[in-house]
């Protein structure tokens, strides 16, 4: 079972790296992010707003209110330069650990 | 088609955060939860399915409800961990105790358990006793309604047991190293006795009110969920 603090990891690494990219709201960071991943990353409500918000209360993201062309008020999420700061050892941490996994694996079955 | 802002107002109602924070993230998920809506519905589902497919966003909104919480009022997390488990166990406990000191001293005589071969008895106050089904009712709502979690309302709800199991837990090492004297049997049998009468049955008791109290308040929610789909 993968604990909570290495889901929580993937799920900080996966919006930061995605907000890199430009601010997004909500809905739309969540489609991205399954895009991106092709569907192996996925996004509830429930999953993504508590995270969101802890996110801003880090100081690695910021929110603010926009309005749409069509009207429609949605609050879109930006990286802040501690974001930023945080997101290169987060991805270092995380290529680390994907390539010991991937040393280990091969071991086990070679 | 479903009222987001209505359905998202209701579940969160009880969130304990500024008005205008609370405006602004009932405001944003339901946002979330519209366009959900109309991507279902532009990728052909119909109205029904999309909707049932959207509400599937959230499995509780209890759960949602407490981590938005957590997270938004990062200065607020004391005074969660206050209202959701300190409140609701503290007035567990001196219910419990105030009640257990007037049954001793106006109540009827207590009943008496003598176990044969053995020196230690058990005492019953029966009035207490019968006391706290209730008490633990009260400690599963207090905590229920502040938003804690099961966690919270289980231990909200045996807190006057668990605090006398401290005690004896303290208490034990403590009498067996300073009374060299003492055949350890008896201690251990005393011990074991007294554990039955002031934190098995009490807890028993305890969760008799606190378990039903907590499945029903569960339930009234799960309900008013339901309902409001």
């Amino acid at each position: 079972m993968i604990g909570s603090g290495i889901k929580r990891g993937t799920a900080e690494l996966a919006v930061l790296s995605v907000l890199q990219d430009g601010p997004l709201h909500g809905y739309e960071l969540a489609r991205r992010i399954e895009q991106q991943t092709d569907g192996a990353l996925r996004f509830t409500l429930a999953a993504l707003y508590p995270m969101l918000y802890r996110m801003e209360q880090q100081r690695w993201i910021r929110g603010s209110w926009e309005t749409s062309a069509s009207g429609r008020r949605r609050r879109c999420y930006r990286l802040t330069p501690a974001g930023k700061k945080k997101l290169s050892p987060l991805r270092r941490e995380w290529a680390e650990l994907f390539r010991a996994l991937h040393r280990l694996t091969k071991v086990a079955h070679g | 088609m479903a009222d987001w802002h209505e359905i998202v107002r209701q579940h969160l109602s009880g969130l304990a955060l500024e008005p205008q924070d609370r405006r602004e993230v009932i405001e944003e998920l339901s946002a979330h939860l519209e366009e959900t809506f109309e991507q279902l519905r532009r990728e052909g589902r119909t109205e029904n399915e999309s909707v049932q497919f959207t509400l599937a966003q959230v499995d509780d909104w209890r759960v949602l409800r407490r981590r938005i919480q957590t997270a938004r009022a990062k200065e607020c997390i004391m005074s969660n961990r206050v209202t959701q488990f300190w409140i609701p166990s503290i007035a567990t406990f001196v219910f419990s105790e105030s009640l257990l000191a007037l049954s001793q001293k106006f109540g009827p005589k207590p009943t008496i358990f003598a176990f044969s071969g053995n020196p230690s008895v058990l005492v019953f106050y029966i009035p207490w006793l019968l006391a706290l089904p209730f008490i633990g009712a009260m400690g599963a709502y207090l905590a229920n309604r502040a938003g804690g979690s099961p966690r919270a309302v289980f231990c909200a709800v045996l807190f006057p047991a668990l605090a006398i199991l401290g005690v004896f837990l303290s208490i034990l090492p403590v009498a067996l190293i300073v009374d060299r004297h003492v055949d350890h049997n008896i201690i251990a049998a005393g011990f074991l006795v007294a554990l039955l009468g002031w934190v098995f049955l009490p807890a028993t008791a305890l969760l008799a009110g606190g378990l039903p109290a907590y499945l029903f308040l569960s339930r009234r929610l799960t309900s008013g969920r339901v309902a409001s789909q």
